[in-house]
């Protein structure tokens, strides 16, 4: 019994302890990716380059705003910040205005950004699947567009 | 997994998709052997995150969800065995799982929507637990926690996996997954306190499968 609960308990744990970034960087956790941005802002919040926006969480800055297929944010002077003649986009105050939780590790210049509500809404509404990305064992990046037309099981398992 | 392959190969549909997600951040060392082991032609992931369980706000596993030709989730959130297992015998067996939802999805794959286990928009839909802000920022601190453990660093792994705990004390998930960390791993003394704790407030450590109502 004890070895089905508890296989390969040697492999659990490796703390094998290196750097998360280089020097001056910072990293941003979202649905399962992890994206290093080499140049932030200072102050309070979370300050990244707007050309950093789409890789960090697939919203693009258009003439309407900060969007994502059919949610467009208005910018503002929150979101938008002037520092120094550079210009920033403000990630915190955008998730913020989104209710989109994070968890910050300020010292280790980590910021872990939990799903948008409003992109979950839909599957408690009418039961349409939320979408996910994940990169199966092969490589292959799996998404849920990946199984229109074919009936799906998925299922969850752990080697705990 | 040897299970869920022999029923794969059963169906044999072009059109059915099986998707297996390890719930692991001990990552392709911890689960891919087991995969191995099983040697599935059905999709398989090692799902360090669990980001299919946050994405469908399961809270153990193993935990399904069924999804039709357009995306429509027909059932969802319960617990999702293959077969029966047991480990030991006579009176100290330990037997767990079932062996009616495998034919419950045979008949699913074969009849579509016509299937009498495919649950309307309702029924699903009540079924789908309810995020809330709490349950969003512990995948957050759980995710943190997870790139700490990546890199070795042991003191931040437990604060923040704590922290995802604490802020999503339903997830069994969550706790057992840090139980992995200790010498007595997820099955010891500490997992049967749980699983009182539980029982003792009430609570369902996963939906129970119920194919009837």
């Amino acid at each position: 019994m004890a070895d089905a609960f508890a296989a390969y308990p040697d492999l659990r744990h490796p703390f094998e302890e290196r750097p998360i970034h280089g020097a001056g960087h910072t990293t941003v956790l979202y649905q399962g990716k992890t994206i290093c941005l080499t140049e932030t802002g200072t102050g309070d919040g979370l300050l990244i380059r707007p050309s950093d926006l789409k890789q960090v969480n697939g919203f693009e800055l258009k003439p309407e705003g900060a969007c994502f297929d059919a949610m467009c944010i208005p910018l503002n002077d929150q979101l938008l910040v002037k520092q120094d003649g550079q210009e920033w986009f403000n990630l915190t105050a955008f998730a913020d205005l989104l209710e989109q939780p994070y968890v910050a590790d300020v010292d280790s210049r980590v910021w872990s950004f939990a799903e948008i509500p409003a992109k979950r809404s839909n599957m408690l509404v009418d039961g349409l699947a939320p979408n996910f990305e994940v990169t199966d064992r092969k490589g292959n990046v799996v998404s849920l567009a990946d199984l229109k037309g074919k009936k799906a099981l998925i299922v969850t398992w752990s080697s705990w | 997994m040897p299970v869920w392959q022999h029923i794969y190969e059963e169906l044999n549909d072009p059109n059915f998709v099986l998707i297996s997600a390890a719930q692991d951040t001990g990552g392709e060392a911890v689960a891919g052997p087991i995969f191995d082991a099983a040697n599935p032609t059905y999709i398989q992931v090692i799902d360090e995150d669990h980001v299919i369980s946050s994405a469908f706000n399961f809270v153990n596993v193993p935990s399904a969800a069924w999804i039709d030709e357009e995306g429509r989730i027909v059932r969802i959130d319960e617990s999702t065995y293959a077969t029966t297992h047991q480990f030991g015998e006579g009176d100290a067996a330990f037997v767990f799982g079932n062996d009616i939802y495998a034919p419950a999805l045979k008949d699913w794959v074969t009849k579509g929507a016509s299937s009498r286990y495919v649950e309307s928009a309702d029924k699903v839909t009540g079924k789908i637990r309810q995020y809330t802000d709490e349950q969003l920022r512990a995948d957050a601190a759980f995710r943190l926690a997870n790139l700490f453990r990546a890199h070795g660093q042991e003191g931040k792994v437990e604060q923040y996996w704590k922290l995802a705990q604490s802020l999503n004390p339903d997830s069994v998930n969550f706790v057992r997954q840090d139980m992995t960390l200790t010498t007595e791993g997820s099955g010891g003394e500490s997992f049967f306190k749980l699983v009182g704790e539980f029982a003792s407030q009430g609570k369902e450590m996963s939906r129970p499968l119920n194919l009837d109502d």
